[in-house]
């Protein structure tokens, strides 16, 4: 049996997009329910260290929203939707004062307004921030904020399905409720998906254990679209070592601060990576690049800044060189370039993950680091305006969903984006419901969904969930990781086919049971997956977080294609297109000719 | 309870050393007791004990329920009892906890599964101090200002990753589980010592009901437990000093 809730609108995922989304559509009148896999105020949000990307001009009163539009368009290879990236840049300021009235903690400047910092790619400091515990912050912020407004929600809940009526619209969302196994379903006409990204498909991640891509999955299920799916970020600095922390982050804060690259030679090696479309900006001496700190008018931004993609392949590069540190990875050297007092003071987080978890003590010695799968671009394909996907009541905000940032995502532009457009979506959400009928959703369809659930206890000879989830992430971590080739892609799709079509069997009861949790999130892993390596080989060229062996350079006329997934005809696997990216208006088009 | 690819747990490679995990186990599909089980499991230098927890989940018992997400200790959501005091288990290192390792439920919550406790009363405690910015008057139009002093003064209880630890190690919390706990307490001084906050009036007078501050019996115990390094008797103790002189 399952036990059946009423709202207006459901949201799937309680990190930043969705709670801003749920807090929202309640401020519009709407009944609200969020739905999340873990404990409220644990989602992937907790972990963002670095900041919230927001031209304040707190700092450097010549910020506004066409400089921050600008470097989000370019640092994402132009393949951005240009409307998102316009509406991010101009709305995201609104976002963090919104924010900072609602209580939240950011390091002041010394008039007492809120500090910003430097990141790659952004021209201006502009990253508002609390030290490096941004993420944790802005996800207690909104976590207050909804207990203030006594929003509904369903912790430890998974949904394993949409719901959807004759029509095509959405009806409702069906899951369990993990710590008994019960089934439980909201019948509601506006679901919000806010479920965040994919990275537990790869052996090294930055990513926490909710990244199954169950919303991605859950929308193509519906009949939504994905867009931009092959780009995929690996993070420059993930940890190296030791191998149990492997992947984890080192933030981007750390050379925003000062810290600089280092190859097993001692050689800044950034400064022999510095692609022609990012020269005019980047300093080319290493003094240049150290006055730069100090005063950005009269100076150009070191290369260790400069966008991830070009950052994680320089590693990469050098690594393969034969120039790496001895655990595979280069260093990240700030203890000869600030004070102890000053890592401590900015990093503390950092100095004691360091301390703790690989006994380095970062104010003495580099840290050993290396490229980790850390955020998809690709997502579900949305409205930029309201965050609706193909299906009527879908949206999606955050992380699943795509086009904001391209082909690659500038740091600090994600918690921007978890804010504006989780707010967005909240909208029109709500909007949604109030002018369609009371959703409703059949015996059947819950019958149906009950049964597909239960199905791993009931498979005897099939394969463990783990072992078949850790093939997988073998499987995209060596053949569809940061530089992919067509042999090795095809070699992965082979993999993800055979492991589509085993079976998995679980063992013990419905209570807490994590092998049979995991038996229900691989198809949507595999599902993923199977969308990113068939986008990778796709596209013929080498843009963003999307490097081909073959091709490694852009391409002009795949600039002006995006390429879209959907479940094919009998549903078994992924169809392709290609669509013609949305034309940039002339007036801002112009922002590009422009010196700002 | 076994599942079907099941790898021989005792395969020790050069590197590692085998250590033996003393899991509290409770099923309430089994039968109403919890019982120890002992898992042996090969591990290396530089491995967490949440390493160790998912070799179990992986390769013998697929079935073994713990809680975890972030696994560098910024979610908060591993908190456990290890050789008997609340850490957790991805800040904490095998090699520093002996070649038996014993490991239970935080205390003073109900257990629902094995690892997993009922987190609810938990955050009904949290709730209950009114954790937001109260204000009054209007909102500003930009953000309001606040000196680098005044927002050191709170920095330290906003550190709070809600992992329990300190609230489950609390004797006074074991017993009697009105109490609000430390992390309530320390969630309230969060905002009464934030120069930006207007609500420190109420918020003291349901701190000063009987199953508020004044249970504190000062044992730093929740201060030992915080993974975060948060000074919670301290900020406990103070809040009991804005109480006796209502002055924040």
């Amino acid at each position: 049996m399952t036990d059946l809730h009423n709202y207006d609108v459901v949201v799937v995922g309680a990190g930043g997009a969705g709670l801003r989304a749920a807090i929202e559509a309640h401020d519009q009148g709407a009944r609200v329910a969020v739905v999340c896999k873990s404990l409220l105020g644990k989602a992937h949000t907790v972990m963002a260290e670095g900041g919230i990307a927001a031209a304040m001009g707190n700092l450097y009163p010549e910020d506004n929203w066409r400089v921050h539009f600008r470097d989000t368009m370019r640092g994402g290879k132009m393949l951005n939707h240009w409307r998102m990236a316009q509406l991010h840049a101009q709305e995201a300021p609104d976002r963090v004062r919104e924010l900072e009235d609602w209580g939240a903690l950011f390091d002041r400047t010394k008039d007492g307004l809120i500090s910003q910092r430097d990141f790659g790619g952004h021209r201006f400091a502009r990253l508002a921030h609390v030290g490096d515990r941004t993420g944790l912050e802005l996800i207690r912020t909104l976590q207050q904020r909804a207990v203030a407004l006594g929003i509904d929600v369903y912790m430890e809940h998974t949904i394993t399905r949409l719901l959807t009526g004759p029509d095509g619209a959405i009806s409702g969302a069906f899951g369990y409720r993990r710590v008994d196994g019960e089934f439980v379903a909201w019948q509601a006409p506006s679901v919000i998906l806010a479920t965040g990204g994919i990275g537990k498909s790869y052996v090294v991640t930055s990513n926490s254990w909710e990244y199954t891509g169950d919303g991605h999955s859950l929308a193509l299920q519906a009949g939504a679209s994905l867009v931009n799916m092959e780009f995929v970020q690996f993070h420059p600095t993930g940890m190296v070592w030791p191998i149990s922390v492997k992947g984890i982050l080192i933030t981007e804060s750390v050379r925003g601060e000062g810290g600089v690259l280092k190859n097993s030679e001692g050689r800044r090696f950034m400064f022999d990576y510095i692609p022609e479309f990012f020269r005019a900006e980047t300093a080319d001496t290493e003094e240049e690049a150290d006055r730069w700190y100090d005063d950005h008018a009269n100076n150009r931004r070191p290369p260790e800044l400069l966008p991830r993609d070009e950052v994680a392949r320089a590693i990469n590069a050098e690594v393969k060189a034969g120039r790496g540190s001895p655990h595979g990875g280069v260093f990240l050297d700030i203890a000869s370039r600030r004070s102890a007092e000053d890592i401590k003071r900015r990093l503390p987080s950092m100095y004691h993950q360091f301390k703790e978890l690989a006994e380095v003590d970062i104010t003495v010695e580099a840290m050993e680091v290396g490229p980790t799968c850390h955020y998809v671009m690709g997502g579900v394909e949305v409205d930029p305006e309201s965050q609706a996907a193909l299906v009527p009541g879908l949206f999606a905000a955050g992380e699943v969903s795509g086009g904001m940032h391209g082909s690659n995502r500038l740091g600090g532009n994600s918690l921007s984006d978890l804010l504006v457009f989780g707010k967005r979506a909240g909208t029109a959400a709500a909007t949604h419901a109030k002018a369609s009928m009371a959703a409703s959703i059949t015996q059947e369809a819950l019958a149906d969904a009950e049964q597909a659930a239960l199905r791993p206890f009931e498979e005897k000879s099939g394969d463990n969930p783990y072992a078949v989830w850790h093939a997988l992430q073998a499987a995209m971590n060596e053949l569809v990781g940061i530089i992919r080739n067509a042999d090795e892609v095809e070699r992965a799709l082979a993999t993800i086919e055979e492991l589509k079509a085993k079976k998995l069997s679980v063992t013990g009861g419905r209570a807490y049971n994590p092998g049979w949790h995991l038996a229900l999130d691989l198809p949507n892993m595999l599902r993923v997956s199977e969308c990113i390596a068939k986008a990778a080989l796709e596209r013929q060229e080498s843009r963003g977080g999307h490097t081909r062996d073959e091709f490694p350079k852009p391409d002009a006329e795949w600039g002006k294609l995006n390429l879209i997934c959907t479940l094919n005809d009998d549903r078994s696997g992924i169809a392709l297109t290609r669509k013609p990216l949305p034309v940039m208006p002339p007036e801002l088009a112009e922002i590009f000719e422009e010196t700002l | 309870m076994t599942v079907t690819d099941e790898r021989p747990t005792v395969e020790v490679a050069e590197h590692q050393r085998l250590v033996t995990l003393k899991i509290r186990r409770y099923d309430p599909e089994v039968g109403p007791e919890a019982t120890w089980q002992e898992f042996q499991v090969p591990v290396e230098k530089g491995d967490r004990l949440l390493d160790a927890l998912h070799h179990v989940k992986w390769y013998i018992d697929g079935s073994l329920s713990f809680r975890r997400s972030c696994a560098h200790g910024v979610c908060g959501s591993d908190a456990m009892r290890i050789n008997g005091v609340n850490r957790l288990s991805c800040k904490v290192l095998v090699k520093d906890l002996g070649e038996v390792i014993t490991i239970e439920p935080i205390k003073g919550l109900t257990v629902l599964k094995d690892l997993i406790v009922d987190m609810d009363p938990f955050f009904e405690a949290f709730k209950s101090i009114k954790p937001f910015l109260i204000t009054n008057g209007n909102a500003p139009t930009r953000e309001r200002l606040q000196s680098a002093e005044d927002r050191a003064r709170f920095d330290d209880s906003t550190k709070c990753i809600m992992c329990a630890a300190c609230t489950t190690s609390c004797p006074v919390f074991w017993n009697d589980e009105a109490y609000f706990g430390p992390q309530a307490i320390v969630m309230a001084h969060r905002f009464i010592f934030d120069s930006r906050d207007e609500g420190a009036d109420e918020r003291l007078e349901i701190l000063n009901e009987k199953e508020g501050v004044w249970r504190c019996r000062t044992t730093f115990n929740c201060t030992d437990a915080c993974p975060r390094g948060i000074q919670v008797t301290k900020a406990i103790q103070e809040v009991k000093r804005a109480l006796i002189f209502r002055k924040v």
